[in-house]
C-alpha cells in the first residue's frame, strides 16, 4: 500500500511527459486522479493503523542494489503516518489551486507530483540510501517550480535554496556512509536498515560530528534559526500552490528527520547538545515572530510567522519527553494546516487586489464577509487561540521544555521566550487581520471568495476545530511510538553505560 | 456522561453558531428571539442546577464534575473534557446568564437600527458561552480555554464597528493585554502541573495543603503567575489600560464586559483558587495592595473625565478594586457578593447611559447633556437608582456590599487602617464623580438645544427597570449568598460590626454626592478657575497619569523599532549577507582555482611535470 503512495504520484508524473501541453483536460484529470487517489490510499492506512502497536507497519521490501545491501524499504509508524496523511491531504488541496495555472501547467503539474512524491517517500522512507534518494528527489522540482514559476528574484531565490540545502544534504550523505561503516565495525554486516541500524553502539565522539551533519541537514530543511536565511526569498517567490506543499509538508521532512534519525541514533549526542539546540530554536521563534512584526507585505509576514512557529516544532522535539515530542508531531500537522491555509488567503487577496502590501491593503471584509470568517479562524487559530487546534501544540510543547530533564537549566527562560513569540504572534496576525479586512476600504466592488475557494479551505477549518476540540485521536495514534522512541533511546544509553563500564 | 448542566454552556453556543451561520438570511425578529432565547434557556437551567444544589443537604454541596469525554492523553499529561458543578460556578452562572440575558433583550431596542444586528447577537452568545465555559471549566486548561475565549469575544465586540479605526486599535489592545495574561496563566499551568501532575482543580486544591508550606517559592510562583491573567482581565493596576479604550463597542457591550463578564473573572479565578491563594499569604497581601491602588487611582481619573461610559468604567476598575482588596483580605465571599450587586447596578448605570446615548443620537459628552430628568423620567429614575447603589447609599445594594468590604479592610486578620483609608476615600470619591455625571446629566436645563431626547423603547426600558429593582433590593441577598456559598469557602464569612467605622464610611458616601451637588451649583468660571488653579494635577488625572503614553514610550516603540532595526541589520544586512556571502566567496576561490582548468594542453603538461616533480621531491627527501 505505501508504495502506491509514493508511486502513484511519481509515475503520473512520467506519464504527463507524454501527454501533449495543450491536452488540459488530461493533465487535470490525471494530477486530481493521482493526488486523490493517493489521499485515499494514504486514508485507508491511516483507518487500518494499529494503534497499539509503537513499530513500523505496512512494511514493504524489495532488493534494489543487493550488492551494497540497499533496499527499497518503506513503512509508517505513529509519527509518520500522520504526515504521510497531511502530505497526501496538502497534495490534493495545492494541486487544485495549481490548475489555474495559465503558463505551461503539464510541466507544473508534473512537477508537482513529484514534489509530492518525493516528500512521502522521505516520510515513508525506512533505509537511509532511499531517505537520502527521496530527500533529493524533493529538491529539483522545487528548483524548477520556483526557477520557473516564480515571482520577484527567483532565480536567486532558488539557487539560494537549493544550493543551501544541497551543502546539508551532502553532509547528511556522508553521516549515512559513515554509520553503516561503523556498523559494519562492529557487527561486519552491510546494512542501511534504519530499525536495525538504530541498535548500533555509536562511541559519543563519533556521535557528536555524525549527529551535527545530521542536524545541519534537517535545520536547514526546518529551517532553524539561524540557518532560515534561504526561507524568506524562497517562500516569497515561490508560486502559492508550491508553497502549500513546502511549508505544509516539506519544512516538516526536517523535524521529521530529528525525530527519525536524530533521536534514536544519537542520544548521548542529543543530550549533550539539547539545550544549546533548543535555545537556537527559542531564539528563532523570537526573532521571527518580532522580525514579522516588522513586514508590510503579507506574504512574506506569514513566511517569517512560520520561521517562528517551526521553532516551536524543534524545541519541543529536544524537550525529549512525551508531552514535548508529541506536541512537536500535533504541531507539525497544525502548523501544515494553518500556514498552508495562511498562504491560500494570502494568494485569494493577491489575486482580487493585485497586491499584497498593507499600507494598499483596507477593509475588505465589508466586500469578503466568507473570507473574512475564515481568514479569522485560521488567523487565530495560527496565533494559538487557546481551543483551537494550535494552542493544544503550543501547550503540550511548552509544558514538555517546562518539565524537561535536558532543559532544565533554561526551562524557565525557554518557556519564557515562548510566551513572547505568542504574544508577539498576536500582535502581527492582527496586525495583518486587521490591516487587511478592517477599517473603511479603499475600494468597493471586489469579489467574495467564490464556493470553488471556499471548499479549497474547508477543510483546514474543519481540521482547526476538530483538532481543538478533541486532540485524542490524533495524540493516541502519536503516543505509542513516541514511547518507544524515548524508551529505545534509553536501552542505548544502557547498553553504552554498561560498554562503558567493561573497559 | 452527559449532565443537564451542559446544557448551560450549550445554549448559548448554539445560538451563536445558528445566528452566525443562518443570521443574515432569517428576520430580525428570529434573531432577537434566539439571541436572547439562547441565553434565557442558559439562565432557567442554570435555576435548576441551583435548585439541585439547595435541595442537597450543605456539607453535600462540594460540587460534581461532569466528564463529557476524554479530551486528550499525552504521556502523563491526561485530560477530561469536564465541568465543575459546585455554588461558586452555579452562582456565576445565575450571574453571567440572568445579567446577561437582560442586557441581550435590551438589545433588542439599542441595536434595532444597525445593519449588523445578527452578528452583533452570535457575538454576544459567543460572550456569555465563552465566559460560562471559563466559569464551569473543572480545571486549569479548560478555564485557561474560556478565559481566551473571552478575551476573543471581546475582541470582537469592542471592535464591532469595525470601520472605525480608533474601535480597531482598541480592540486589537483589548485582545493582546489580555494575551499577556493568557501567557501568565499558561505558564502558572505549567507550575501547576510539575507540583501535582494534574490540572484537575480537585486534584490540586486537595493536594495543595500536604504539598507546599506558607509562602513556598512554587506557590508563591503559581498565584503571582495566575494573577498575571487575572489582573489583564479585571484591568487591575498596571494592565488596565485597555479597559477605558473598551468603551469604543457599543453600550450593552460595555454593560456585559463590565457587569455579567470578562472583567469579574479576575475576581472569580482567586476565588476558585482560594486554597492556593491562602498557603501564599505575600500574595494575598499583595492582592489586597494592588486592589486598593486600583480603586483609588480609577476613583481620581474617574473625578474628571467628560465622556459619560468612561467615567462609568473607570468605576468599574475601581470597585474591581475592592472586589480584589476582599479577596486579599480573605473575605471572598463578601468579595463576591459585591461581584454580584456590582454586576445588577453596573449593568443599570451603563444601560441607562446607553439609554442617554439613544436618546442624544450618540453624544456621550456629560457637558453637552443636562435636563434630561423631564424628558425621559424612567432613564432618570434607574439612572438615579443605579448612582445611589454605585455610591453607597444606605439600603441600597452597593450599600450592604460595600460597606462590608470596607469594614473588614479594617477589622479583618489581613486587614489594616491604611487599606481602611483608601477605601473610604474612594468611596469618596466614587460618590463625587457619579453624581457628578448625574447632574450634569439630569438635572438643570438641556444645553444641546437642538437635540430631541425621547425616552426608549419599552425592550430597553422593562431591562432598565428589572435591574433596578435588583440594584435596589439585592442587598438583601447578603445572608442567603454568604451561606450558599460557605461550602466553597469553607466557612461562613464574618461579618464585622462597628459603629463608629459604619458612620464615617456612611458620611464618606454621603459627603461625596453633597460635594457632587455643590460643585454643580459652582459657576462655570469659577470651575475653570479652580481648573486653573490645579492645571498639573488635573491634566495627570486627565491624561490617565499618563500610563498609556509611557507604555508606548517604554514597550511599543522600542519594541518596532527593534523589530525594524533587526529586519534590516540582522536579517538583511547579517544572516542572509553572510550566507550570500559565503556563497560568493566559493565562487570567487573556484574562480581563482578554474585558472588551472584553462583547457591548454600545454599547462597541463606543465602542470604535470610539476606536480611530478614535488611527488619526487617528498619521496626523495622524505
Amino acid at each position: 500500500m505505501l508504495t502506491l503512495i509514493i508511486f502513484i504520484p511519481l509515475l503520473t508524473a512520467l506519464a504527463l511527459i507524454f501527454v501533449a501541453r495543450e491536452n488540459t483536460g488530461v493533465i487535470r484529470a490525471a494530477g486530481i486522479g493521482a493526488t486523490t487517489a493517493t489521499l485515499v490510499v494514504s486514508l485507508w492506512i491511516l483507518f487500518t493503523f494499529d494503534t497499539s502497536n509503537p513499530g513500523m507497519q505496512f512494511v514493504q521490501s524489495a532488493h534494489w542494489v543487493p550488492a551494497l545491501h540497499i533496499n527499497y524499504l518503506v513503512g509508517v509508524d505513529g509519527i509518520s503516518l500522520w504526515m504521510v496523511v497531511l502530505t497526501a491531504f496538502l497534495g490534493v488541496i495545492s494541486l487544485l489551486l495549481s490548475l489555474n495555472q495559465k503558463k505551461n501547467l503539464r510541466d507544473f503539474v508534473a512537477l508537482m507530483l513529484a514534489l509530492e512524491a518525493g516528500t512521502l517517500g522521505v516520510f515513508m522512507a525506512l533505509d537511509t540510501i532511499l531517505f537520502y534518494v527521496f530527500w533529493e528527489l524533493m529538491l529539483v522540482p522545487t528548483y524548477f517550480i520556483i526557477g520557473i514559476w516564480g515571482e520577484g528574484r527567483r532565480v536567486y531565490a532558488t539557487m539560494k535554496f537549493v544550493v543551501y540545502t544541497l551543502v546539508g544534504s551532502l553532509l547528511m550523505l556522508v553521516a549515512i556512509i559513515t554509520l553503516t561503516m561503523v556498523h559494519y565495525g562492529a557487527t561486519h554486516e552491510v546494512t542501511f536498515d534504519l530499525r536495525i541500524l538504530a541498535h548500533t553502539h555509536i562511541d559519543p565522539f563519533m556521535q557528536a560530528w555524525m549527529f551535527l551533519c545530521f542536524f545541519v541537514a534537517f535545520a536547514i530543511k526546518v529551517p532553524v534559526f539561524p540557518l532560515h536565511s534561504w526561507l524568506p526569498h524562497a517562500y516569497v517567490a515561490c508560486p502559492i500552490p508550491a508553497l502549500i506543499l513546502l511549508t505544509g509538508a516539506m519544512s516538516k521532512t526536517g523535524a521529521y528527520g530529528l525525530l527519525r534519525f536524530c533521536l534514536p541514533l544519537f542520544p548521548d549526542a542529543v543530550d549533550s547538545m539539547a539545550l544549546v539546540i533548543g535555545f537556537m530554536a527559542a531564539s528563532g521563534m523570537v526573532y521571527g515572530a518580532w522580525i514579522a512584526l516588522a513586514q508590510r507585505d503579507i506574504k512574506s509576514l506569514v513566511a517569517y510567522s512560520s520561521i517562528s512557529h517551526l521553532g516551536f516544532i524543534v524545541l519541543g522535539i529536544f524537550a525529549q519527553n512525551g508531552e514535548g515530542i508529541e506536541g512537536s508531531v500535533l504541531q507539525m500537522v497544525n502548523h501544515g494546516i494553518i500556514a498552508s491555509a495562511l498562504f491560500i488567503i494570502v494568494g485569494f487577496i493577491e489575486l482580487r487586489m493585485g497586491t499584497r502590501n498593507l499600507g494598499e491593503l483596507k477593509g475588505l471584509s465589508k466586500s469578503m464577509p466568507v473570507l473574512y470568517g475564515v481568514f479569522m479562524l485560521v488567523m487565530l487559530a495560527a496565533l494559538g487561540l487557546p481551543g483551537l487546534n494550535g494552542f493544544v501544540g503550543e501547550f503540550l510543547i511548552l509544558m514538555g521544555v517546562w518539565t524537561s530533564n535536558l532543559l532544565a537549566e533554561l526551562a524557565g527562560i525557554l518557556v519564557l521566550m515562548g510566551g513572547l513569540s505568542i504574544v508577539f504572534a498576536s500582535i502581527y496576525m492582527l496586525y495583518m487581520f486587521q490591516g487587511a479586512m478592517q477599517e473603511k476600504p479603499n475600494s468597493e466592488n471586489v469579489s467574495d471568495i467564490n464556493s470553488g475557494e471556499f471548499k479549497l479551505l474547508l477543510p483546514a477549518c474543519l481540521l482547526i476545530l476538530l483538532i481543538g476540540l478533541y486532540p485524542k485521536p490524533f495524540i493516541d495514534r502519536v503516543s505509542p511510538s513516541v514511547d518507544s522512541l524515548l524508551h529505545l533511546e534509553k536501552t542505548v544509553n544502557l547498553e553504552a553505560g554498561k560498554d562503558s563500564g567493561h573497559h | 456522561m452527559f449532565a443537564s448542566s451542559w446544557l448551560i454552556l450549550l445554549f448559548p453556543l448554539a445560538g451563536f453558531i445558528f445566528l452566525s451561520w443562518y443570521g443574515e438570511r432569517v428576520s430580525k425578529t428570529l434573531v432577537g428571539l434566539i439571541g436572547c432565547g439562547s441565553v434565557g434557556a442558559a439562565f432557567l437551567t442554570s435555576l435548576a442546577a441551583l435548585s439541585d444544589l439547595l435541595f442537597l443537604p450543605a456539607e453535600e454541596r462540594v460540587g460534581r464534575v461532569e466528564v463529557l469525554y476524554q479530551w486528550i492523553s499525552a504521556a502523563t499529561f491526561k485530560l477530561d473534557l469536564a465541568i465543575l458543578v459546585d455554588p461558586l460556578s452555579v452562582f456565576m452562572f445565575l450571574i453571567v446568564t440572568g445579567v446577561g440575558f437582560v442586557i441581550h433583550v435590551y438589545s433588542i431596542g439599542y441595536m434595532h437600527d444597525d445593519p449588523e444586528y445578527s452578528r452583533f447577537f452570535s457575538y454576544l452568545n459567543l460572550f456569555v458561552f465563552s465566559m460560562l465555559v471559563l466559569v464551569a471549566a473543572a480545571d486549569f486548561f479548560f478555564l485557561i480555554v474560556g478565559w481566551a475565549l473571552v478575551g476573543l469575544a471581546s475582541y470582537l465586540l469592542i471592535g464591532f464597528y469595525k470601520e472605525k479605526t480608533s474601535a480597531v486599535l482598541a480592540a486589537r489592545k483589548a485582545f493582546v493585554m489580555n494575551v499577556i495574561g493568557d501567557v501568565g496563566m499558561v505558564i502558572a499551568a505549567f507550575v501547576i502541573f510539575e507540583s501535582f501532575g494534574s490540572l484537575n482543580f480537585i486534584e490540586v486544591f486537595s493536594a495543595a495543603p500536604g504539598t507546599f508550606r506558607l509562602n513556598d517559592d512554587q506557590i508563591l510562583l503559581i498565584t503571582l503567575l495566575l494573577l498575571v491573567g487575572a489582573f489583564a482581565k479585571s484591568a487591575q493596576l498596571p494592565l488596565h489600560t485597555w479597559l477605558p479604550d473598551a468603551m469604543e463597542g457599543p453600550t450593552p457591550v460595555s454593560a456585559l464586559i463590565h457587569a455579567a463578564t470578562m472583567v469579574t473573572a479576575g475576581v472569580y479565578l482567586v476565588a476558585r483558587c482560594h486554597v492556593l491563594y491562602e498557603l501564599a499569604p505575600f500574595t494575598m497581601y499583595f492582592i489586597a495592595t494592588v486592589g486598593v491602588l486600583t480603586a483609588a487611582f480609577a476613583g481620581t481619573m474617574g473625578m474628571v473625565q467628560y465622556d459619560i461610559k468612561r467615567v462609568i468604567a473607570y468605576s468599574t476598575m475601581s470597585q474591581l478594586g475592592y472586589m480584589f482588596l476582599a479577596m486579599g483580605i480573605g473575605v471572598y465571599s463578601l468579595g463576591m457578593f459585591h461581584l454580584m450587586t456590582h454586576a445588577f447596578f453596573k449593568a443599570l448605570l451603563f444601560l441607562a447611559a446607553g439609554s442617554v446615548i439613544h436618546a442624544l443620537d450618540g453624544e456621550q459628552d456629560i457637558r453637552k447633556m443636562g435636563g434630561l430628568r423631564k424628558v425621559m423620567p424612567l432613564t432618570h429614575a434607574t439612572f438615579l437608582i443605579g448612582a445611589l447603589a454605585l455610591a453607597g447609599f444606605p439600603l441600597t445594594s452597593g450599600y450592604f456590599s460595600k460597606e462590608a468590604i470596607i469594614l473588614s479592610s479594617y477589622h479583618a486578620d489581613m486587614g489594616n487602617f491604611v487599606f481602611w483609608a483608601i477605601a473610604l476615600i474612594t468611596a469618596g470619591m466614587t460618590a463625587f464623580y457619579i453624581f457628578r455625571v448625574y447632574f450634569s446629566t439630569f438635572i438643570g436645563q438641556t444645553r444641546s438645544p437642538e437635540a430631541h431626547p425621547h425616552e426608549s423603547p419599552a425592550s430597553m426600558a422593562v431591562p432598565l427597570v428589572i435591574l433596578a429593582v435588583l440594584a435596589l433590593g439585592g442587598g438583601f441577598l447578603s445572608p442567603l449568598v454568604d451561606s450558599f456559598l460557605a461550602p466553597v469557602f469553607g466557612r461562613e464569612v464574618h461579618h464585622f460590626h462597628d459603629g463608629i467605622l459604619e458612620t464615617i464610611a456612611l458620611l464618606a458616601g454621603i459627603g461625596g454626592i453633597a460635594t457632587a451637588a455643590l460643585v454643580y451649583q459652582v459657576s462655570k468660571d469659577r470651575i475653570e478657575l479652580m481648573k486653573e488653579a490645579f492645571a498639573p494635577l488635573y491634566d495627570l488625572l486627565f491624561h490617565k497619569y499618563y500610563v498609556d503614553e509611557l507604555y508606548d514610550l517604554l514597550i511599543v516603540k522600542p519594541t518596532k523599532a527593534i523589530g525594524s532595526f533587526m529586519e534590516e541589520r540582522a536579517e538583511k544586512q547579517g544572516i542572509d549577507f553572510a550566507v550570500d556571502e559565503v556563497g560568493f566567496q566559493v565562487k570567487e576561490v573556484s574562480r581563482g582555482i578554474s585558472f588551472w582548468q584553462s583547457g591548454r594542453v600545454r599547462t597541463y603538461a606543465l602542470n604535470m611535470v610539476a606536480g611530478m616533480v614535488i611527488i619526487l621531491l617528498f619521496v626523495v627527501f622524505l
